[in-house]
C-alpha cells in the first residue's frame, strides 16, 4: 500500500470527499448564478439529489468493482469506507426532502404530491435509505448476524430501481441524464450478473466467500 | 371568487418602475440611431428594433404586478431548441444564431398570404406598445414580464382568413447548424404551436417583439413570438416563422411528445395537476429560497377576459 491510498484510508480524506459536493455549491452562490438566483430552492434541491444520485451509483458500483478489479488498490480504498459513503447517501437525500419541504413552503403543499409516483418513488427510496443506514454500523452486523444483514442490504437493488425512476422522471426529454448517472452502475451489475451466472454451475457464490 | 389582497411579494408602487431599465432603453435607442449598436454587444443588436419606444397600454399595465428582474428573464430561459439548461440558453442563443433579418409567411386558408421580413410586417401594425402580463410556466414557476409588441389580432386582421379556417398553426424556425439542441432528436423539430381563431382573436393574445422596452433578445424569442398569458408558457412560441391559418387543429409539439401531460389548450389552471406536480401553486422567479411560492390563479388571472373561450368544455379532459 503507497502513501497516496494510505492518506484515502483516513478518516478526513473520506469526509472531505463526500462534503464535497456542499463546498462545490457554494462556486454558483458566490457568483450570483442566474439559475440559483432565478430559484434558489429549486435549484439546491436538484443540486443535492444529483449528489445522492451521484454517491449512491458510486457505492453501489464497489461491490461489482471489486469483482472485477480486486486488486486495485483505489477499489479497496472504495470497500473500506464503503459503508460511510452509503451513510452519506442517505444524508444527502434526507437533505433533499428538507429542501424539499422548503421548495414547497407549507406543509400542505408538502404533502399534496406524494400521491404522485414521482414523489412517492423518492419518498420510499428514502425510507429504505434509512433502513440500511441505521444498520450500517458494526454493532447492527453483530446483532443481526451477516446473513440476515446481507438480506436487508439487498433493498439498495430496490433502492436503484426507485431513483432510476425518480430520476427519469424529472426528465422532460429523453432519458440522457439518466443513462449517464446509472451507466457504470447497469454496466458493472450486468456484468456481475453474466459472471454469476456462468460460474453457479460449478463453484459456490463468490460472494459468500468474500463477505467479512 | 376569493381575492387575495396583498402578497408577500407585492410591492409599493413606488418600487415598481425599473428606471434603471427605462433609462437603458433611451441609451439603447440613442446607440441604435447613431448606428453603433454593435457597441452593445450581439445580444441587444439582435431582433427587430422597430417601433421602439413602444407606449403603454393602459390596459394592461399591471398595477399589482413588479415585474421580475431583467437579468432573470435574460438568464433563465426554457429554449429547447439551444439546451434543456435554463441558465446555458443565453450564451448558446448568442453564439451565431441570427435573427436579424427574419422572414415570417403567413399563409394557409387566407384571402392575403404574404411573405416579409419582420420589420415590414411592423409597419403594417399600429405601431408597438407595451403591456405587463403574468407568465406562468406548466413546470410551476411564475415571472411577471413587460412585453413589447402587438395584438395578434393585428395579423388575422391583414390575412383576412376563410372561413373554413378554424384554428392557426405557428411554426418555428429550423437551423440545427446554429442551434444545438435541435442536433437532440430528442423533439421532432421544428417547435409547433396551436390556438383556435377565437382564442387567437382574443385582446389578450399577444405578438412580442420587444421585452423590458427593447427589442426582444436572442434567448427570449427574437425577433417575434407569441404571448399567452392565460396559457402555460410552452404555448408562446418563440421565434416564428410560419402562421399558417388552417381547418383541423394542430398537434402541438408537447402534445406530440407526451400526450398525457401536455395538451393543445394548456391553459392555466390550479385545480387540473400536472401528472407529476401540483399546479395549485407557483414559485415566483426571483423571490428567493424562502417563502416565493404563491396560489396560482384560474386561467394565470385572466379569467374575466378568457373563460367565454372555454364554456361547456370540460377543462379536466381538455388540459
Amino acid at each position: 500500500m503507497n502513501t497516496f491510498t494510505r492518506w484515502l484510508r483516513k478518516k478526513w480524506a473520506l469526509y472531505i470527499f463526500l462534503c464535497a459536493p456542499i463546498f462545490y455549491v457554494f462556486v454558483p452562490i458566490s457568483q450570483y448564478d442566474t439559475e440559483y438566483l432565478a430559484d434558489p430552492a429549486k435549484y439546491l434541491l436538484e443540486y443535492v439529489g444529483k449528489a445522492a444520485t451521484i454517491l449512491f451509483v458510486i457505492v453501489s458500483c464497489i461491490t461489482p468493482l471489486k469483482m472485477v478489479f480486486p486488486k486495485v488498490s483505489l477499489v479497496n480504498v472504495l470497500v473500506f469506507h464503503r459503508r460511510q459513503i452509503g451513510v452519506s447517501v442517505f444524508v444527502y437525500a434526507l437533505l433533499h426532502l428538507v429542501i424539499y419541504y422548503f421548495y414547497t413552503g407549507t406543509w400542505e403543499i408538502f404533502l399534496e404530491d406524494w400521491n404522485k409516483l414521482f414523489i412517492l418513488s423518492g419518498i420510499i427510496a428514502l425510507a429504505l435509505l434509512l433502513v440500511l443506514a441505521v444498520t450500517s454500523n458494526n454493532w447492527s452486523l453483530k446483532r443481526l448476524g451477516p446473513k440476515r444483514w446481507k438480506q436487508i442490504h439487498r433493498l439498495s437493488y430496490l433502492i436503484m430501481f426507485l431513483l432510476i425512476f425518480h430520476q427519469a422522471a424529472q426528465e422532460k426529454t429523453g432519458y440522457r441524464e439518466t443513462a449517464i448517472y446509472f451507466a457504470p452502475l447497469i454496466v458493472l451489475q450486468g456484468y456481475r450478473v453474466i459472471k454469476l451466472a456462468t460460474k453457479k454451475r460449478t463453484e459456490p457464490l463468490p460472494s459468500e466467500a468474500t463477505r467479512h | 371568487m376569493n381575492i387575495i389582497k396583498s402578497r408577500a411579494w407585492e410591492l409599493p408602487e413606488s418600487a415598481v418602475t425599473p428606471e434603471s431599465d427605462f433609462i437603458n432603453r433611451r441609451r439603447f435607442l440613442k446607440a441604435v440611431g447613431m448606428g453603433s449598436g454593435a457597441l452593445l454587444g450581439n445580444s441587444i443588436a439582435n431582433g427587430a428594433s422597430w417601433g421602439f419606444p413602444s407606449r403603454l397600454n393602459e390596459n394592461y399595465k399591471g398595477e399589482d404586478l413588479k415585474p421580475t428582474d431583467y437579468d432573470l428573464i435574460k438568464g433563465y430561459n426554457n429554449f429547447y431548441e439551444f439546451t434543456t439548461d435554463k441558465g446555458d440558453v443565453q450564451k448558446l442563443a448568442n453564439q451565431g444564431w441570427e435573427t436579424e433579418p427574419w422572414e415570417i409567411e403567413i399563409k394557409g386558408l387566407v384571402e392575403n398570404p404574404m411573405k416579409l421580413e419582420v420589420t415590414d410586417l411592423l409597419k403594417k401594425t399600429d405601431g408597438i406598445e407595451q403591456r405587463i402580463y403574468r407568465f406562468r410556466c406548466v413546470e410551476a414557476w411564475s415571472m411577471v414580464i413587460p412585453w413589447d409588441g402587438f395584438p395578434l389580432k393585428k395579423i388575422i386582421d391583414l390575412a383576412q382568413p376563410k372561413s373554413d379556417a378554424k384554428y392557426i398553426k405557428f411554426t418555428t424556425f429550423y437551423d440545427p447548424k446554429n442551434a444545438p439542441g435541435q442536433r437532440r432528436r430528442t423533439i421532432d423539430w421544428p417547435y409547433v404551436e396551436g390556438l383556435t381563431l377565437e382564442e387567437a382573436s382574443n385582446d389578450l393574445a399577444f405578438m412580442a417583439t420587444g421585452i423590458y422596452g427593447k427589442p426582444i433578445l436572442n434567448q427570449n424569442g427574437a425577433p417575434i413570438r407569441l404571448v399567452v398569458p392565460w396559457k402555460y408558457g410552452f404555448k408562446s412560441i418563440k421565434s416564428i416563422v410560419k402562421i399558417e391559418f388552417v381547418k383541423k387543429q394542430p398537434l402541438n409539439t408537447w402534445q406530440d411528445l407526451q400526450p398525457s401531460e401536455y395538451g393543445f389548450y394548456a391553459n392555466v389552471n390550479p385545480k387540473v395537476d400536472h401528472p407529476r406536480w401540483s399546479q395549485a401553486s407557483e414559485r415566483v422567479i426571483g423571490a428567493g429560497f424562502f417563502s416565493s411560492r404563491q396560489p396560482t390563479l384560474m386561467f394565470n388571472g385572466y379569467e374575466e377576459q378568457v373563460s367565454y373561450l372555454y364554456e361547456g368544455l370540460d377543462l379536466r379532459k381538455n388540459y
